[in-house]
């Protein structure tokens, strides 16, 4: 009997923590996201899908999405053009590639606040270190992160920054699975450089592509820690991407029943990504064995 | 070398959670406030006395933040149990937590204070919801306009400049930064939140009808007084949108000789004399169609969920933090109003007026100074303000359609909460 | 390795230096006075770090960073061994059901659950405490299915040799499958020790309390909350910002290489 019971205590840690903190907190969401609730009320009311509605109807909310998209849609062909370029000059295994890589891989582990301050100064009107530059010459000051243009674009250079180095070894991995005969036979059809690039290595590591892709499209659903340290989702909502609304809603004007709402949508979103990802992922493997 | 770095952190752990057993002597008032730098070490010297007063009382300080911050981190605190005692709360947004019950009702304390008499009006009514008094006041300000005196001087203005109107202000912040512009200095600072609301009313408007709590934010006027705003940073290009994102880094800008003009809470101008010295000129706000300021700043509240002997100690300490020993104190200090009839007549008060000029402005304004409404939707109203003043301010946005919008969510928002 | 050509060398030298200048010169301001670096002079002070650690606390937030991240990495990796353990060599009722509903949490996104995990953690009074703050994070899907592929790679020969010695379960996980993972084990460790080392919206909701701040949070809050009467004290933010990258820059350099082929494992798989 003991016996049988085993494998049961193994696992028993993992899933209660699993349960505890993942699953039932998204049946608390969704139960939060139909009542109305501000946590100093001693009842939460049952509103229906009024939450739902007021945020569909709320021009916050879609200017969140439009500027989550954008930044996903701006961001992801300069991740992936970048990291590829950057990997297929790093494919060989010489001392200064692999030294190349760490450079480029250190952000991807390094704290993302203090990324963010350093960047605040990068980018900062006075005394900032692209100002400097460009005044220099003759360029003049852009305000990057108090204009709603700029700052948008501000947000996602930090990212790709970041996040440039983790593509870029994925890449690696990608182009170094492409059997070298295929480079040999599509220079002994007389390819160029750019031709044997785009016949060979750009459909051979599509699905690296498509796998990156998904990724950094989820990431830009789930950025935070960068607008809220550089600029709490402003100038005028510029950079209010949905979780920094998301934690507006629910952590600043605790409206808790909206905030659910957004958490659920937003978790719906995410899933319908991750899905997508994992059938990919499994056409990947595939198309590898 | 895992192992030992393992013990390592079992022993700081364990050294951790041991002190935070540690037994403390009688009773601790926790509390929480607003106040760093000048006006931090005001406060602290003030809770020093008082300790020294009262050594069976511990006032356990701690600094949050701006008055937004901290009203968000009470909110947060409640279902977690995680509050103060003893709480700073902006005049304006204690109606939320006064009408949610968290606030004890101070009416009990305050009818067997002497205190009572010696505050003056305006100050005992800001803490007073439908008749129950919530929070004893501390730190009462109104808006006043601060003027570099060098800036002006270097930009060919007259300390006397008038300065009543808008079109007055707004002459004065072109000049500037006409001729100074390009030493990297502006012309005026973005109005905070504090001192637009000071604008909108001097515009004949309000944000919010003090005694029916009725929404304004769309009134003509009330549109009318942020467009002139907006234009200083939009239209003009005399003030900074460093100061539209973050009010404190404008504060911050006109501390470093980098502003010519900056309206703010007469609550800075200690802060503001040690940085700029005779530099440092206080004028009264605009009358631009009429001469009319809020009356800003924050009371002591006590929490309903602390122990009475808790509540009592802290009630003590709120007493104090109004006497005229502290507010005279706290004045001189701060440049925050005195609120106490007897604080004036002080030694250090009476020498604060004389040897800080500017530091009266404010309490000459007080004549035509006005309490504000103080309805549980405030709270709400002023914490979404800010996105709409920058979506204005940064011409991303028409002021009459966002402030029409805006005045719609709050009336929802107004509904909800029932009032 | 391949010899090279020392121009490409310099030349990626000098890439690589650019690309990370941003973070090398912040860390070469922290060295700066704030006064000197507004006048554009060069000097040399401690005096940043000094005030980071003395006055603004830095010092308190890497021991909170190290017991939160080391705590987190120690019960997470402990909690998905032993799961890992069940699922790579046990077949049993639920089993299936169970390692699915591990592997799903990789798609769930943590926001979902930060306000139920508020409210749980309220209502057991843990927030500010070193609990609330580790508590959440234990779990690690990713972990468990990592290591579970990792383990079933391990012949079953070795754990049936030991069981007929009389071994127990546990005995066996911990003599043959731990040393045996061992590769997997700190490729995961290290993955959890930095995700944690640089989580920060959940620090951020949870802990009020300045004694109990992360290194994060500190740093985000001095950032935001100007000590000084003026200009940000920018060379301050830097020291700040340097002791809160320092530790892991530090791992980093030390095991990169490790790291790198985890993540592209764990992306590949």
């Amino acid at each position: 009997m003991l016996r049988k019971l085993t494998p049961y205590f193994f696992v028993a840690p993992l899933m209660i923590f699993i349960a505890v903190f993942t699953y039932v907190p998204i049946l608390t969401s969704l139960n939060l996201s139909v009542r109305q609730w501000n946590f100093l009320t001693p009842d939460m009311p049952f509103v229906g899908l009024h939450n739902y509605e007021e945020l569909f109807a709320s021009a916050e909310f879609w200017n969140s999405l439009k500027v989550t998209v954008l930044f996903a849609v701006l961001s992801v062909p300069l991740r992936l053009g970048a990291a590829l370029f950057i990997a297929s000059r790093l494919i060989r295994e010489t001392l200064s590639s692999r030294l190349l890589r760490g450079a480029f891989f250190l952000p991807s582990v390094t704290s993302t606040v203090s990324i963010a301050v350093v960047f605040s100064w990068v980018f900062a009107t006075d005394y900032g270190m692209v100002n400097a530059i460009l005044h220099l010459v003759g360029l003049g000051r852009p305000q990057w992160l108090q204009d709603p243009y700029l700052a948008l674009w501000v947000l996602i250079i930090v990212n790709t920054w970041r996040q440039l180095g983790y593509d870029i070894v994925i890449y690696i991995a990608g182009l170094q699975a492409i059997p070298q005969e295929l480079y040999d036979a599509a220079a002994v059809d007389g390819g160029q450089r750019f031709h044997v690039f785009r016949r060979v290595t750009l459909p051979l590591v599509m699905p690296t592509t498509y796998f990156l892709l998904i990724i950094a499209v989820i990431e830009a659903f789930q950025v935070f820690t960068i607008v809220n340290v550089m600029t709490r989702g402003g100038p005028a909502g510029a950079t209010d991407m949905l979780v920094n609304l998301l934690y507006e809603i629910g952590f600043e004007l605790f409206d808790i029943g909206r905030g659910s709402a957004l958490a659920v949508i937003l978790f719906v979103l995410l899933v319908g990504l991750a899905l997508l990802k994992s059938r990919i992922i499994g056409s990947k493997v595939h198309y590898e064995a | 070398m895992i192992r030992k770095l393992h013990s390592t952190i079992a022993a700081s752990a364990f050294a951790l959670f041991a002190a935070v057993g540690t037994a403390e002597a009688a009773t601790t008032v926790k509390f929480w406030h607003t106040f760093s730098k000048t006006n931090g070490e005001a406060l602290n010297k003030i809770i020093a006395s008082f300790e020294a007063a009262h050594p069976d009382i511990h006032v356990e300080a701690e600094f949050v933040g701006n008055y937004n911050d901290l009203v968000a981190k009470l909110q947060a605190g409640i279902p977690a149990r995680r509050t103060p005692d003893a709480v700073i709360l902006e005049i304006t947004r204690y109606g939320l937590f006064a009408n949610n019950n968290v606030l004890t009702d101070l009416t009990p304390y305050f009818a067997a204070d002497p205190l009572k008499d010696d505050l003056y009006d305006y100050a005992r009514e800001i803490g007073v919801i439908n008749g129950k008094n919530y929070v004893v006041p501390f730190n009462s300000s109104t808006p006043v306009l601060y003027v570099n005196k060098d800036i002006f001087a270097r930009a060919g203005l007259s300390a006397d400049t008038p300065l009543k109107t808008f079109d007055d202000v707004l002459k004065a912040a072109k000049t500037i930064q006409d001729k100074l512009g390009a030493e990297g200095i502006s012309g005026i600072g973005a109005p905070g939140q504090f001192a637009r609301w000071g604008l909108v009313m001097s515009n004949d408007s309000e944000l919010i009808d003090p005694k029916t709590n009725k929404i304004l934010l769309d009134k003509p006027n009330t549109i009318e007084a942020y467009q002139w705003m907006a234009s200083l940073v939009s239209q003009h290009k005399v003030a900074s949108p460093d100061g539209v994102t973050d009010e404190d880094k404008g504060n911050a800008m006109f501390m470093a000789g980098k502003v010519g003009i900056d309206m703010d809470s007469t609550g800075s101008y200690g802060g503001r004399k040690k940085a700029l010295g005779d530099n440092l000129l206080v004028r009264p706000m605009p009358c631009n169609k009429v001469c009319s300021v809020p009356i800003g700043g924050a009371g002591i509240g006590i929490m309903a969920s602390s122990p009475k002997e808790v509540q009592d100690a802290a009630y003590t300490f709120v007493s104090y933090a109004a006497s005229p020993e502290a507010n005279a104190a706290w004045f001189a200090a701060t440049g925050y109003l005195p609120i106490n009839k007897k604080s004036a007549a002080l030694p250090v008060a009476v020498k604060a007026l004389e040897s800080q000029p500017g530091i009266d402005v404010a309490i000459n304004s007080l004549p035509y100074a006005h309490g504000r409404a103080r309805a549980t939707f405030v709270t709400w109203m002023r914490t979404t303000e800010y996105k709409v003043w920058q979506s204005i301010a940064l011409g991303q946005r028409k002021a009459d359609e966002a402030l029409k919008d805006f005045a719609e969510q709050t009336r929802k928002e107004s509904q909800r909460t029932g009032n | 390795m391949k010899p090279e050509n020392p121009f490409v060398a310099l030349l990626s030298l000098l890439v690589g230096l650019l690309f990370l200048s941003p973070v090398l010169y912040s860390i070469w301001m922290s060295f700066q006075t704030a006064d000197d670096f507004y006048a554009g002079r060069v000097t040399f002070t401690l005096d940043n770090y000094e005030r980071a650690i003395g006055q603004f606390n830095f010092a308190r937030y890497l021991i909170n960073s190290l017991i939160v991240s080391g705590l987190v990495t120690v019960l997470g990796i402990t909690v998905a061994t032993l799961a890992a353990f069940a699922f790579a060599r046990f077949r049993f009722p639920g089993g299936d059901l169970m390692f699915g509903a591990t592997v799903a949490t990789l798609m769930i996104p943590s926001h979902i659950s930060l306000i139920p995990n508020y409210l749980t953690l309220a209502k057991a009074g843990l927030l500010d405490t070193y609990a609330g703050l580790i508590l959440p994070a234990i779990s690690n899907g990713f972990a468990c299915f990592f290591l579970r592929q990792y383990m079933r790679g391990i012949p079953k020969a070795l754990d049936e040799a030991a069981y007929m010695d009389g071994a127990t379960h546990l005995q066996v996980l911990w003599r043959i499958i731990v040393p045996l993972s061992r590769p997997a084990i700190s490729s995961m460790a290290l993955y959890i020790f930095i995700a944690e080392w640089n989580n920060y919206i959940w620090p951020l909701v949870a802990v009020g309390k300045q004694d109990l701040y992360t290194l994060q949070i500190g740093l985000a809050r001095l950032y935001r909350i100007n000590p000084g009467e003026g200009l940000i004290d920018w060379p301050l933010v830097m020291a700040a910002s340097t002791i809160t990258i320092l530790p892991v820059l530090l791992g980093f350099l030390a095991v990169e290489r490790h790291l790198v082929r985890g993540i592209t494992m764990g992306a590949v798989k």
